[in-house]
């Protein structure tokens, strides 16, 4: 029947409801034995790419297999996936273990698999109480129960942190990579790096419903920059004397400082001495992870650009790939760009991004125009990026 | 596999209140209303069969004291009481839907055919359940305030619980339909409810008035109406003896089953209301996103 591989494979799933396109044209493939993190903000497509691949809505086009079928020429379904999709499925007048009981039917487990996942999620005592009386957090970890039910060897999660203390959390982080070290294979979406971070192994990105990046979360890291911010009493002078030492990642950022890669404060700061110009400011600026998610993913909203990972770069290959926005095909063997990154990807008016605060990314995503000295895509990137 | 499903939709309706929180007004409706019939029943008969109208009815040519006037008080229960269990399909998929219990129930299915074939099969069995509880409820409402000569015998007490426990699984496959199609119980509920004991009762006398009662029948109350009224009707003029024919129509009024066609007929009309609805409702959710 199934290949029982464990392989998630999705091909240029696109999704349509109505005017609006949910999904389009996405691919992605998630390997066993690792905990692969679906990320994207809210709106990205993430919950669509999930229910498309557990056959509960129809895609407009492209496919999707798990264990190399469609969900529903899996046989019994549950057997081989288990999914948390939302933390709300129950009938509030049914208890816990009912509930249970009444899918461990549908899928042909014995009635003893009901209170063997109950202990498992650390609902054991609770299984006699109503759903509807359950905390978000408790019905979190009845909808995971409900998915280990069959034991499966592919788990998908929605959001699963939702309404978990940071206990819960903990928890959570543990059993899904236990569950995935006995070989079996581990989705979990989010729309926050940061929460998934400590857990995923491998990370599918997606922005309005594409593909940014796909591969392992290493290579991601890896690919942190740092630069230096400085403020000479002569920019030009400053410029000559680092281009004279080789120095090519050089930008002029909107208020005035210098942005230098390649080097590290002391270096800049040795270089201007040498060059006799006074510095009146110096800053060194890491972008983590999360800024780096932050870029790929915070045009949903605003007019799309090229992607900036897209276009020809030099550099060491990786085999993290950068998806084209239009095009989706997997594997696209765009080389990973080392020098430098985006520079109309930072939040307007907000730079340096590391000052942004998570949660108000959501804001910053919405903001439809830069400000005026905002630099635009394609005029002279920080670095080359285009 | 099927085997499984049907255990889990089972395991659903009777893991909540639902259940019995239909089944105990249903009882409820269904005795009172066959006590109060049977009541009814057997006042005008005493009336008919008392010595000061004796002589009108030998006129008449006819022995009333024969008469099977109980079976219009049981047609009548049955109709009043199965829209309860049309309420309790009614909820079968409504409430699925709109309490995301569907997601579990399609991901835990090979398929929405297999998923949606266990839910078929289980809620006929509990429109046959509840029609057994109407049956009996109103055979035992009816006996207690008839006069044993007003009732049925077995055949015709065979023949009335047959076609009322066919008219209750008729009514909770169109409700499960109807459900299927509003997806929400509320709606589903009132649309029902309004339906079947109001608007449809409007038509029936607008029908009536213009002359063209006929139509009742194609109708969807009228159709199940006649189910069991026709049966009702059937059973008295059997045994009544001579029944002038103006009386006919009458009598099928007070059964419940005017402009009805034979109770097969009529069965067979509420039988392609019930398809309609209940494929309609199964394409629908076949193909539905479940978002």
């Amino acid at each position: 029947m199934h290949d029982g591989s464990g392989r998630i494979v999705v091909q240029g799933l696109t999704k349509q409801f109505g005017p609006v396109t949910a999904v389009q044209n996405l691919s992605f493939t998630v390997e066993p034995g690792s905990v692969t993190g679906f990320l994207g903000p809210n709106g990205a497509g993430k919950t669509t790419t999930l229910r498309m691949l557990l056959g509960l809505v129809t895609p407009t086009a492209g496919t999707s297999f798990i264990n190399g079928r469609p969900f529903h020429q899996l046989g019994n379904p549950a057997r081989v996936v288990g999914a948390v999709l939302e933390a709300q499925g129950f009938h509030p007048k049914r208890t816990a273990r009912n509930h249970l009981r009444v899918y461990a039917a549908a899928i042909g487990v014995p009635d003893q698999a009901a209170d063997h996942v109950l202990d498992l999620v650390g609902l054991g005592a609770a299984g006699d109480r109503k759903a509807g009386g359950f905390s978000l957090g408790m019905k979190q970890r009845l909808a995971l129960a409900t998915a280990l039910l069959g034991d499966p060897q592919v788990l998908v999660l929605d959001e699963p942190s939702n309404g978990l203390d940071p206990e819960g959390i903990a928890w959570l982080r543990t059993f899904l990579q236990a569950y995935a070290r006995q070989g079996r294979t581990v989705l979990i979406s989010s729309h926050l790096l940061a929460e998934v971070e400590q857990t995923v192994d491998q990370v599918v990105i997606v922005s309005r419903g594409q593909t940014m990046y796909y591969g392992s979360l290493d290579q991601l890291r890896g690919s942190q920059r740092s630069r230096v911010l400085v403020q000479p009493s002569d920019a030009s002078a400053l410029v000559a004397a680092l281009q004279a030492e080789g120095v090519t990642g050089i930008e002029q950022v909107p208020d005035g400082r210098l942005a230098i890669s390649g080097m590290d404060a002391k270096q800049v700061a040795d270089a201007a001495l040498k060059a006799g110009v006074s510095v009146y400011g110096i800053q060194e600026e890491r972008v983590d992870l999360e800024q780096l998610f932050f870029q790929l993913t915070n045009g949903q909203y605003t007019a799309a650009g090229p992607n900036p990972f897209a276009g020809p770069q030099t550099g060491p290959q990786q085999s993290g790939y950068y998806a084209p926005p239009q095009t989706g095909q997997f594997p696209q063997s765009g080389p990973f760009p080392q020098q430098g990154y985006p520079p109309q990807q930072y939040p307007p008016g907000q730079y340096p991004p590391a000052q942004l605060p998570p949660q108000d990314y959501q804001q910053y995503q919405q903001q439809q125009q830069p400000p005026p000295g905002y630099q635009q895509p394609g005029q002279g990137g920080y670095g080359g990026g285009n | 596999m099927l085997t499984n499903l049907v255990k889990a939709e089972f395991r659903k309706t009777t893991s909540t209140g639902l259940w019995w929180g239909i089944m105990i007004p249903t009882v409820l409706i269904a005795l009172g209303w066959a006590l109060g019939t049977g009541a009814i029943g057997k006042s005008i008969m005493d009336v008919v069969n008392s010595s000061d109208a004796e002589d009108l009815t030998q006129l008449l040519g006819i022995d009333s004291s024969q008469w099977q006037v109980s079976v219009f008080g049981m047609a009548r229960s049955i109709n009043i009481a199965t829209v309860f269990p049309m309420i309790f399909g009614g909820l079968a998929i409504s409430s699925e839907i709109s309490r995301r219990t569907i997601t579990t129930t399609f991901l835990t299915a090979p398929n929405r055919v297999s998923a949606l074939t266990a839910k078929l099969l289980v809620y006929l069995a509990w429109g046959a359940i509840f029609g057994v509880a109407i049956v009996a409820s109103v055979s035992i409402g009816i006996v207690i305030t008839s006069d044993s000569a007003a009732l049925p015998d077995a055949t015709g007490w065979v023949a009335m619980a047959g076609v009322g426990i066919l008219s209750s699984i008729l009514m909770t496959m169109f409700g499960v339909g109807i459900g299927a199609l509003m997806t929400s119980p509320i709606a589903t509920t009132i649309v029902l409810i309004l339906y079947m004991l109001i608007l449809e009762n409007g038509i029936q006398l607008v029908l009536a008035a213009q002359g063209v009662p006929s139509i009742i029948g194609f109708l969807p109350n009228g159709a199940v109406n006649g189910l069991t009224g026709s049966v009702a009707a059937n059973l008295f003029l059997s045994t009544a003896g001579v029944v002038p024919d103006e009386l006919n129509e009458v009598i099928r009024g007070i059964a419940g089953a005017l402009g009805a066609f034979d109770w097969w007929l009529s069965g067979l009309i509420f039988l392609v209301w019930t398809a309609i609805f209940f494929l309609g409702g199964w394409a629908a959710t076949q193909k539905k996103d479940i978002t």
